[in-house]
Parts: structure tokens; sequence; C-alpha cells
């Protein structure tokens, strides 16, 4: 095989899981990834659903929330690409059994997944505005079959598409914007809120 | 924990509050009354009454509960200065108090001076030994260290003294849900079940554990207590519904070729379903598509 394997992240799909976890602050924050193969070694990740901020580990909203979103995502040629998780606390920057658990499930349907962890020491620092790189950590599943952290030695695989990226994120979270964020989990408290977020960017 | 009803009267006095239209005081005690986490709320709307005098002494006594709300809610915002202010008030107003104490403790805790907080909790628990929010600080500094076993220990050692307490109970739950210890969770919720057998809360909860766990034996009871959850609030909760139907498929597939089901739960599929597209049809009509193919593709027996 040729070079390893790339992941590039849009920004809408990138600010989407940042602004999920600072509506939460409190618990852990997850969503998957939504996208597809392009080239056999670069993964587009064109978009993003949060999923929950509560009681992740429990099947069933899970389940209900995979159907639809492969359903609603099949139409339009994106499959499940990824998960994302943000942790309940700041200085955790393990990544918990749980969504190890999640990122295998995704990995069975789609070989190249990869897994996001968000990196608060990364976040915090944004408003200092020098770093383009994602406040995200980059997993990927190797030979062992359990997931890995890539990028530590500075070779980072995963982009964010936009170079402007984290200065419209930083200008979102100064306005607060994560306020409107809706999640399966709101969904299902409330069927009228939409989990597709349509309104978010505009 | 706060029912939808609940919730939207928060939510409507905290949109007055916010745009200036009063009832600040309303606010501060309905989020003290609900037990909910509204910190930025509270501390810009509490901390705008206290520096008010002619507000503040129109409080009378109730001064110094909002003095205690607003010291709690700056340390939860980081705010450790303004809780300090809040905290010494208090100190001058009640020098010898054990409510104080506990305070001071938080104070250090917000520090991250993990190790003075222990000692400022341990010597006010000498002289009371069977201070339950104590107790419980000791339990949250554990989780704030990352120690999630102590966490545990410590809040297992609590409610062999206070099993009535539903928080501690519902705290436990979570905590081993996030280690994936499902059958610890399961049990944590038929204690809570037993106490306050007509909260649909906990069926619901209890029956997510159940499923998540699988095998038939499991199943067929989480069915049982989704259906519960549905008598118990009128019919709609979507949770539930949705429950129902993921349990109907999981069993149907795990009794192929078994005996077929009584007619009774085949009925309860077939209504949670309907019900669904009915409340779909109603208040979200453009995922009623996505809906009706997601519960195609269960494949729920008929």
């Amino acid at each position: 095989m040729g070079g390893e394997l790339r992941y590039e992240i849009g920004q809408n799909a990138y600010i989407k899981l940042v602004l999920h976890a600072l509506k939460h602050k409190t618990s852990a924050t997850n969503g998957v990834l939504l996208g597809r193969l392009v080239d056999e070694d670069l993964v587009q990740i064109s978009d993003s659903v949060p999923l929950s901020h509560s009681q992740i580990g429990l099947l069933p909203a899970l389940e209900i929330a995979l159907l639809q979103i492969e359903e609603h995502f099949g139409a339009q040629g994106l499959s499940i690409v990824g998960y994302y998780h943000a942790n309940e606390r700041y200085d955790d920057f393990d990544l918990g059994s749980a969504a190890r658990n999640i990122g295998d499930h995704i990995h069975r349907y789609f070989p190249q997944a990869a897994v996001l962890l968000l990196d608060n020491r990364k976040l915090e620092t944004l408003s200092e505005g020098k770093d383009r790189s994602p406040v995200v950590q980059l997993y990927t599943r190797d030979a062992t079959r359990s997931w890995k952290q890539t990028g530590s030695d500075g070779n980072s695989r995963l982009t964010i598409k936009e170079p402007s990226a984290n200065i419209v994120l930083l200008d979102y979270i100064l306005s607060e914007k994560w306020k409107g964020i809706v999640d399966f989990d709101d969904h299902l408290d409330d069927i009228g809120k939409d989990w597709l977020n349509p309104d978010l960017f505009k | 924990m706060v029912g939808a009803v609940e919730e939207a009267q928060l939510n409507r006095l905290e949109n007055q509050v916010d745009n200036g239209g009063g009832g600040a005081w309303e606010y501060l005690c309905l989020v003290r009354k609900l037990k909910v986490r509204r910190s930025e709320k509270v501390l810009k709307h509490g901390l705008s009454i206290l520096n008010d005098p002619k507000q503040r002494s129109k409080l009378g006594g109730e001064e110094w509960t909002l003095y205690e709300q607003v010291a709690i809610a700056a340390m939860d915002c980081q705010c450790v200065d303004i809780a300090k202010d809040c905290i010494n008030a208090l100190q001058r107003k009640f020098p010898e108090s054990m409510r104080v104490g506990r305070l001071k403790g938080m104070l250090l805790e917000a520090r991250g001076s993990w190790k003075d907080a222990e000692v400022a909790y341990s010597s006010l628990l000498e002289d009371n030994p069977l201070d339950q929010v104590i107790q419980k600080r000791r339990v949250a500094m554990a989780k704030a260290q990352g120690n999630i076993s102590g966490a545990i220990e410590c809040l297992n050692k609590y409610l062999e003294i206070f099993m009535a307490d539903h928080e501690a109970w519902r705290e436990l739950a979570e905590i081993y849900v996030s280690l994936q210890m499902y059958k610890q969770a399961a049990f944590c919720y038929e204690e809570l079940i037993l106490c306050q057998p007509l909260v649909p809360l906990y069926h619901l909860a209890y029956a997510d554990v159940l499923y998540t766990l699988g095998g038939l034996e499991n199943l067929q009871m989480s069915k049982k207590y989704y259906a519960s959850t549905i008598d118990l609030t009128g019919g709609k909760n979507t949770r539930a519904l949705f429950g129902i139907c993921l349990c109907s498929a999981a069993i149907a597939q795990l009794s192929k070729g078994r005996n077929k089901e009584d007619k009774d739960s085949s009925e309860l599929h077939t209504l949670a379903a309907k019900t669904l597209e009915k409340e779909y049809k109603q208040r979200s009509l453009t995922k009623l598509p996505l809906l009706t193919a997601t519960l195609r593709n269960l494949k729920l027996p008929s």
C-alpha cells in the first residue's frame, strides 16, 4: 500500500463538534462523522451529527440515531466515516471504553474509520490565534485492532479543509453560537428539534 | 432531574429576566427548588441583586441564602474571587457555622487544592460525622481528580448508610454506565424503582440498561419497563416508544425458530410504531420519511 491514510475535515463538521462540547461543559458529548473515501488514501469528512450528552454507553438511543443518520445521509451518497467524543473532565486525555466500542462498531462498516477526541488544552489556547491545526486528537485502528493516537510525532494526518476554520470557530465561541446546537438527545426529548441543525451556520 | 413542564417554566422565567423583564428573585428561587445547574445565569442575576443595596435589603434573611447560592455558582464558573467575597460575607454573619465551613471546603476544591479540601472536610466531619453534603463532596473530589474507582467505593460506602438518597443512586448508576458496568447500573435503578416506583425516568433508564445488556430475558424485561414508562407518562414518551420497537425487533431476532410471541406483544410494537408516526406527522414532518424507513429497517415482526 502507498502512503498513509489522510483525513480532511470540513469546517462545518469540525465546528459543530466543538460547539456541541461547549454547550454541555459538565458532561461528555459524542457524535458521528459523515463523509466518503476519496482516492484510496483520503477520507473526506464533510459533516457531523451531534448525538448525545448523557448516558453515553447505552444502546437504544445510539441505535435509533444511527439508523436515521444512515438513512438520511445514504441518500446523499455519504456514509458514517467516524466518531467524535469529548470527555467530561478537562484533564482527561484518554479514549474511554464506550468510545472505543462505538468506534469498533463504525469500523466494521467503514474500515478506514477515524475517532476524534476533543483536546481541551488545545481548545483553551485557541484564543491565542496561532494554531491552524484542529483542536482534536486523531485515533485510528492499527494492526493490533486497537485505537491508537496518531500524529503525536508531529506528522499530522488530519487537516481542516478551510485554513481559517479556527478563526471562524473562535468567532462563534465568542458569540456563544453553541447555544443553538441540537443533538439527537435533544431531539428525543422534543422531536420538534432538528438534529441536522439546518440553521446553525446561517 | 426536571420534567418538561418545569423546565419550560424555568426557561420562560429565564428569558424574562434575561430580557430585562424582572423576576430575578423568582428565577433564583426556582433554580434552587428544582436543583438545576445554571451557574452562569445564577451568577449574573444573583450578583445584580447582591450589588444593589435596595434589592438586597428587600430580601431580609433570605439575603444569606442568596450569598450561598451565588458563591456556589461563582465556583462553578471559576470566578473564585467572587465566591471568596460571598463566603467572607457569610463568615462574618455566621462565624461558627458548619455550612460556611463547607463552602470554604468547596472553595479549596475550586482552586484545585484537593489535599487542603480533604483536611477541611475531615475536620468538619469529626464534629458532624453524618453530614451528607460533605460525604458527597468527597465523592465529587475523587471524580474530579479522575479517581473513578475511588468515587465508586466512596459512593457505595455512603449508600450503605444513606440508602434513601436517590440522587446518590442515580449518580452511581451513571458512573457505572460510563464505565459500561451495566449489571451494577441495573442494580442501582432497581433500588430507585423500589423506592420511587412511580417515577418514569427510572423505569426508562432501567429499560435502556437492560436492552444494552441484551439476551432474551433482559430484552423481555426491558420491553416491560418501556411499557410501564409509557403508562406513567401518558403514552407519548418518544424514547420509550422507540424502545418498544427496538426490543420487539431484537426479541424476534433471538426467537427465530422458537415459539412465536403472544399476540398482545405484537400489538404493542405496532401501536408504538403508529404513535411515533402520528407524533412525527404532527411535530416533525420533515423527519417522518426517516422515521418510516427506520421502523422498516428494524424489521419489526408482524
